[in-house]
């Protein structure tokens, strides 16, 4: 017997290399500061999945490199390395490492790293996205569309409400770009959003209306802010809108006996 | 990259009888029988030459005309093979058909069926095994295409013999009280085919894999659980059905597709079940170590014979055993067993979209009975996951993991 390709390092390279237009427009905008920074990160988020391989025997996953740029792009600013450490430590160890790796974790290592970070350190500085992150964002979610490793229910669902608010006036520009960029690096992640159709656009949907009440009601909140806690929220009910698929699916398959 | 071969044109189509070819069990499949021959006996084809233990309804008979060369039982009475040599002038074995032709009645035509070896045919689920003698199917689905890589087209089967097609249809109706689902791809012009009988329903699907599976059909339109048994017969044994009704000869050959990267030309061959695959083979197989599947290169599995329900042979590249990894990446891999599968649209189509694939693969990773079966997992055997194993590279195997569940489950049903 043959053996195909899409095991599980391979849709983590493909996520990678959907995430390369980011990436490149994040280190054009940010320079050197934002190139040592994600250095730092990747180094810290490494050594826990070198630690992880050697102490319990977990195959370390190129997964890892895209929490550590998430967390690089999206975490609190001017933060110092001790907290910074303390906060990719808990995102990748009690995320994504205590659960058995990359395909195990029930949400987002980067997403928890970020939250952790940014309630725990409120007086630190949300970054401001520069806006052509936006649009780097849409070439990401399109490579990973393309190649079949991001959700195209979630992306479209959470597009359309976002874009039909910001054209209506309800959503401020910035508030657009970082609920974007979150989409396609933490709410699309393959793993911990929902998986069957109709969960995916419920997903999406659900991604969409959190970023839109936070937006309006939340005040004195950062967009990435708003963002990091809507994708939050919705990584933590995508087992419930799989529930709620799977359930609809049953009944609708009643008749058949 | 090597080109991809065509398939012949189905006028090159020929008869091929290997010399050798074997009625064979696994020990799993736990076949007790008594061998109604000898070795050194010769046999007409289609005589009987087993007879199940448990079951003394069910006979197996000759696939070959021959002579028996060895009939081997292991402990217990386990049917392990029987081997046949080919000699065409032992001829023929002649059922006596009357009975069940003159009334079309349900009973003879089942007695006739289990007693002319033709029960084998069908494949019941849950659970993917021979039906019982006494069971009674709530539905039949005759799969008159086939949508694996490289798989013979049961149009060509079909080709002039919508008559005896037809008259297998009517007795496949006779042996179920439901509906009797005919599953075609428009190819092979049934779409206007007056079947005359409401309980007959020609069913066009999608042309391709895996909806040309019956599992993955089965479960889209008739699921099957246990006490609701679904039974599945390719088109093609549907049409030796029919002729067998009509003059007592068991069909002597199936129509077998012969594929696979360590071939150097594909070809279509009309051989007997349980043929011999280097037969098959031997004449176009590559220099180079091979190694030989009943079954398409999806969900075929080594052997020497074709087994029952197959109908290719593919010729794989390679020994098969892969060099051994470094001790600390085997160590590495053997650990996170069983590997995390990450849903993605290769997943989802590895169902048709038909079952909700994340879930499933998930159930069964997790070996979790209960889920899987409310998601479909009854209806499916080993040939429906076999795509997304491949696409998906799972350790261990979907597949097995899927006959580990569905053996519980039997035994469970059983206690």
């Amino acid at each position: 017997m043959t053996r195909g390709i899409w095991d599980r390092e391979t849709v983590a390279l493909l996520l990678l290399a959907a995430a390369m237009p980011l990436a490149v427009t994040w280190l054009l905008a940010t320079g050197m500061q934002g190139a040592l920074r994600l250095v730092f990160v990747l180094i810290a988020a490494g050594l826990w999945h070198l630690a992880f391989m050697l102490a319990r025997a977990q195959p370390p996953s190129f997964a890892g490199a895209l929490t550590a740029f998430a967390v690089a792009v999206l975490a609190p600013a001017e933060l110092g390395l001790l907290p910074m450490l303390i906060g990719i430590s808990f995102g990748v160890v009690a995320g994504e490492l205590a659960f058995g790796g990359w395909g195990r974790n029930v949400v987002n290592p980067a997403t928890v790293a970020i939250a952790f970070l940014g309630f725990g350190f409120p007086a630190a500085p949300w970054p401001v996205l520069p806006i052509q992150l936006g649009w780097a964002a849409i070439a990401m979610a399109a490579i990973g569309m393309l190649v079949g490793v991001m959700a195209w229910r979630i992306a479209v669902s959470a597009t359309a409400v976002l874009v039909i608010a910001w054209y209506g006036g309800m959503l401020a520009m910035p508030f657009l770009t970082a609920a974007a960029v979150v989409l396609v690096l933490l709410v699309c992640d393959p793993v911990t959003s929902a998986a069957t159709d109709l969960g995916r656009w419920l997903n999406g949907l659900l991604y969409a209306a959190l970023v839109m009440v936070f937006a309006s009601g939340w005040q004195g909140a950062a967009a990435v802010q708003v963002a990091i806690s809507a994708a939050l929220l919705t990584s933590l009910a995508a087992p419930l809108l799989d529930e709620i698929a799977m359930r609809r699916w049953l009944a609708r398959r009643k008749h058949l006996g | 990259m090597p080109k991809a071969l065509a398939m012949p044109a189905s006028a090159d189509i020929r008869v091929h009888i290997t010399d050798q070819c074997a009625l064979f069990a696994r020990p799993s499949d736990d076949f007790r029988a008594d061998i109604l021959v000898a070795a050194g006996d010769k046999v007409a084809q289609g005589a009987p030459v087993l007879r199940s233990r448990r079951h003394p309804d069910l006979t197996l008979v000759a696939p070959v005309a021959g002579e028996v060369a060895a009939a081997d039982l292991g402990p217990g009475k386990r049917l392990s093979h029987i081997l046949f040599f080919h000699e065409a002038k032992a001829g023929r074995h002649e059922h006596d058909v009357s009975a069940a032709r003159a009334e079309n009645d349900p009973v003879a035509v089942r007695a006739l069926l289990l007693s002319a070896g033709m029960w084998p045919l069908f494949r019941s689920r849950p659970f993917g095994r021979v039906p019982l003698p006494a069971e009674q199917p709530a539905a039949i689905f005759v799969m008159a295409l086939d949508t694996r890589p490289d798989a013979p087209l049961p149009q060509l089967a079909l080709a002039g013999r919508l008559d005896a097609f037809l008259r297998g249809c009517q007795a496949l109706a006779s042996l179920t009280n439901g509906p009797v689902y005919v599953c075609h791809d428009g190819a092979a012009d049934l779409d206007d085919l007056d079947v005359g009988n409401d309980r007959i329903r020609l069913t066009r699907i999608g042309p391709f894999h895996p909806h040309g599976l019956a599992g993955l059909q089965i479960a889209a339109r008739f699921p099957a659980a246990p006490g609701r048994p679904v039974w599945d017969v390719h088109a093609e044994d549907v049409v030796g059905l029919g002729s067998f009704l009509e003059t007592g000869l068991v069909p002597e050959t199936r129509l077998v597709s012969v594929s696979g990267g360590a071939l150097r030309e594909h070809r279509l061959v009309r051989c007997q079940p349980g043929a011999d695959l280097r037969a098959l083979t031997f004449d176009i197989v590559k220099p180079g170590p091979h190694r030989l599947l009943s079954g398409s290169s999806l969900d075929g599995v080594e052997g020497r014979w074709l087994g029952p329900w197959r109908r290719q042979v593919a010729a794989i590249a390679g020994t098969g055993t892969e060099r051994s990894p470094h001790w600390f990446s085997a160590a590495l891999r053997r650990s996170s067993r069983p590997l995390p599968i990450i849903p993605t649209a290769a997943l989802d189509h590895a169902f048709g979209g038909i079952l909700p694939a994340a879930l499933l693969v998930r159930a069964l990773a997790a070996n979790d009975s209960e889920t899987a079966m409310r998601l479909g997992a009854l209806s499916l055997v080993e040939e429906d996951v076999a795509l997304a194993d491949y696409i998906t590279a799972a350790a261990p195997h979907l597949t097995a993991m899927l006959r580990a569940m569905l053996d519980r489950i039997a035994a469970e049903e059983i206690a």
